[in-house]
């Protein structure tokens, strides 16, 4: 015994050194790729340096960092773009935690970044206080047209005519549906022709309140009931966000059908199950079918990669189609000393080349036009579904000044709805009402 | 003595004539300099915070623009106050926000009303449980003590779990509650959470104050035949006033201030009912898309203002007879 453990002991420390030493003495590909691509940035920096140091602008960009893989994408996207731009330098700042909160004390000191994140819902706030940089001359001068984009996105980044923003990706709400749900219960799974009566059908058919089963989540979120507003022919607010048109009647009709399913026990909230996103439930096949966003296409891959479900756009209602369009712009500080360095590096992050790489991987959509025939969307159904929604009555997620409070107020008229039984007009009116004295308090 | 100074070369003392009063200056001036690292930051985030916290109370501030002055309208619109605003006849009608006033004010004081005293007397009976030669003393005052060092978001999640409509809350209880998403049970499920995370603290409080009582009184007290229960109501709880006060005080300021497990379980929801002071500063402050960081400002004193007030008042009532004046 003795003798073994003499020799075990050394043995186990050769063997782990020799695995210590393993990954340096042979490096992956990967690494090697790595080390190559870093040190033709160094050497280039460094000619670039002593040919004409002057020129070399720094552009500082800021991001919230929505997950390490998709700011791992972002950063080699950057690096490919200073290998090709020796002459701009890009600081990337990801902001992790509350995003909205830090941009606006950056600003508030001063010190914000040249390029920036701006999601649809905070434009109107940063357009009014004048803090983003209209680019439309910068544009005409990198070569970058309007027409590139798709209309709804490069427009709710636009107003007075003045563009303000270049959009880097997008969403829109699609019908996700439970494949085995409906097979179960017998009847055609959901097409893009689907109307408002045929989601009701299927709703009841699908629903089992006994067992926990619900035909649609109909949560109180301002996220998604707007589309049966849209859908309805009415509208949230205004054209020019002065007044809201919640309790208008287009608004009340839609949110008695979008509440009645709840009430009829073929829908349900999230809640009533116990849990507090809808993507959760439907993972778990108790909700048959969700309105939700390219989001929950990763997120189910992720947490329930055996369900089985097919994603159409949102049926049609009385007056015809209706979607959000959830997007975000790189936009361009007032302050900036490098404003044409910074048109550059947006030119390129929202390029073809770029965009194709950030669809390839499966995080966002891309709002190049030319790009709604690329080979990833024909190979992913789900993704292209979600594509074509904003190509099909779709408004952007946008309330003018108030808009938190407008989400706030339609939020919690669905929950006197749901949780209190007031009756739908009275809570729409309700709401209204408290959205018109947040309007006057802005002014 | 008087010799001996004169013997001493002159102008050695020349400017203090007092060895006494130079070497404390010189230990004032120490004393100042190992203060100052903190001096430092306290002077930076807590003094100018609070008086430039005090400008902006007065401002109409959004964060995108500069402060401009506003005068008396935050504090008017956060109490929804005509008479802080003189104003023109046909000015347009007044908006406010009565959100402070209808929910945060109500919600927040109810929820001091009920938390204090509960925790105060908890953690008071547990302390003197804890004081007793009980097997595992040891054990049981870590046990209570455990949630104190946790963190309060991993506290509120584990909640946010033990209370859901499948939770084991309702399990063991066989009830069908929506705990946090009902407004009729949502704070109070809040409220739970906070008795259980600080009563543990306040135990402890308690207990080192229960410890600091000298035996000799409770010897005299059991030579003069007081049952249990007199000891208690006659020696034990007058002897722990300071420490009572001590233990309201601070409870009563953390309840005022309560935010973080609202932040991380409710958002203030639903419908408002779990929405405290210090939430909606928070919410006005950095949620809504037009900042209102004034109006957050001006609630922020009054909030300072109203945690004054009522500090005084419970000072008054449990130091009323002034006999332990030493808190």
């Amino acid at each position: 015994m003795k003798t073994l453990l003499k020799w075990f002991v050394p043995l186990m420390v050769l063997s782990l050194l020799l695995a210590a030493c393993q990954p340096a003495a042979t490096p992956t590909p990967e690494k090697v790729i790595e080390t190559v691509t870093v040190e033709k940035e160094k050497e280039v920096v460094k000619t670039v340096e002593v040919e004409k140091p002057a020129e070399r602008a720094v552009v500082r960009l800021s991001g919230w960092a929505a997950s390490p893989e998709e700011t791992a994408l972002l950063q080699s996207i950057l690096l490919d773009f200073t290998v090709e731009n020796p002459d701009i330098v890009v600081k990337y700042e990801p902001i992790t935690g509350d995003y909205w909160q830090q941009l606006k004390t950056s600003i508030a000191s001063g010190v914000e970044p040249d390029v920036f994140y701006m999601d649809i819902f905070q434009f109107p706030a940063f357009v009014r206080d004048e803090v983003l940089l209209p680019i439309d001359d910068l544009m005409a001068k990198e070569g970058v047209k309007r027409d590139d984009f798709i209309p709804s996105l490069i427009d709710a980044f636009s107003e007075g005519g003045v563009t303000y923003g270049i959009p880097k990706d997008f969403n829109t709400l699609g019908l996700f549906y439970n494949k085995d749900l409906f097979a179960q219960a017998g009847i055609a799974e959901p097409t893009d022709d689907w109307t408002w009566d045929d989601l009701k059908a299927a709703a009841e058919a699908l629903s089992d309140p006994a067992n926990n089963i619900y035909g649609l989540g109909v949560p109180a979120d301002p996220g998604r009931f707007p589309i049966f507003v849209f859908q309805n022919g009415g509208s949230i607010m205004t054209d020019d966000y002065s007044d809201t048109l919640l309790d208008s009647p287009a608004a009340i009709e839609a949110a008695t059908f979008y509440t009645d399913f709840r009430k009829n026990q073929s829908g349900a909230i999230p809640a009533d199950v116990g849990e507090g996103w809808q993507g959760t439930v439907f993972g778990k096949g108790q909700f048959a079918m969700v309105y939700e966003g390219g989001w929950l296409i990763p997120y189910l891959k992720q947490q329930f990669p055996n369900i089985n479900y097919g994603v159409v756009t949102p049926p049609a209602g009385p007056k015809g189609e209706g979607n959000l369009i959830f997007t975000v712009a790189y936009v361009i500080s007032r302050n900036s000393k490098n404003p044409e360095a910074a048109m550059r590096v947006i030119n390129y992050l929202t390029g073809e080349k770029a965009q194709t790489k950030v669809l390839e991987s499966g995080f966002a959509l891309p709002t190049r036009l030319s790009l709604q025939n690329s080979e990833y969307l024909k190979t992913n159904p789900a993704s292209s579904a979600i594509f074509r929604g904003a190509l099909q009555g779709a408004r952007p997620f946008v309330w003018g000044l108030v808009g938190s409070d407008v989400n706030e107020q339609m939020g919690k008229a669905l929950e006197r709805i749901y949780l209190e039984n007031q009756p739908v007009d009275a809570a729409l009116k309700q709401a209204a009402q408290v959205i018109r004295q947040k309007i006057a308090e802005v002014k | 003595m008087a010799e001996m100074v004169s013997n001493r070369p002159a102008g050695l003392f020349r400017r203090g004539s007092n060895p006494e009063k130079r070497k404390k200056r010189s230990e004032a001036l120490t004393a100042y300099l190992f203060l100052l690292p903190y001096l430092f930051i306290f002077l930076t985030f807590t003094v100018f915070s609070i008086g430039y916290a005090f400008y902006l109370s007065f401002t109409r501030y959004n964060l995108l623009r500069p402060p401009e002055w506003w005068g008396l309208e935050g504090y008017r619109r956060v109490l929804c106050l005509e008479a802080l605003m003189p104003r023109a006849e046909d000015a347009p009608p007044l908006t406010c926000d009565d959100l402070f006033i209808k929910k945060a004010l109500p919600n927040t004081v109810k929820y001091t009303l009920i938390v204090v005293p509960t925790q105060t007397v908890l953690s008071l009976i547990l302390a003197f449980a804890m004081d007793q030669k009980l097997r595992f003393r040891r054990l049981f005052r870590t046990i209570y003590y455990l949630p104190s060092v946790t963190s309060s978001v991993v506290i509120s999640l584990i909640f946010v779990w033990l209370f859901s409509p499948l939770g084991i809350v309702n399990q063991i209880f066989n009830l069908n509650i929506n705990w946090l998403n009902d407004p009729r049970y949502a704070f109070y499920t809040i409220m739970i959470l906070n008795v259980f995370t600080t009563s543990g603290t306040l135990m402890l409080i308690f207990l080192a104050g229960l410890q600091d009582i000298p035996t000799a009184i409770y010897e005299a007290a059991s030579i003069d035949g007081a049952n249990k229960f007199q000891v208690l109501r006659y020696i034990t709880i007058p002897m722990l006033r300071p420490v009572v006060f001590f233990v309201v005080t601070v409870g009563l300021i953390g309840c005022f201030q309560v935010f973080d497990q609202i932040y991380v379980m409710t958002s203030g929801g639903p419908l408002d009912s779990t929405t405290t002071v210090a939430y909606l500063i928070y919410k006005w402050a950095f949620r809504d898309t037009t900042v209102k960081m004034g109006q957050a400002a001006a609630l922020s004193f009054i909030l300072a203002l109203i945690i004054l007030v009522f500090t005084l008042i419970q000072r008054r009532i449990i130091e009323g007879s002034g006999s332990v004046g030493s808190a």
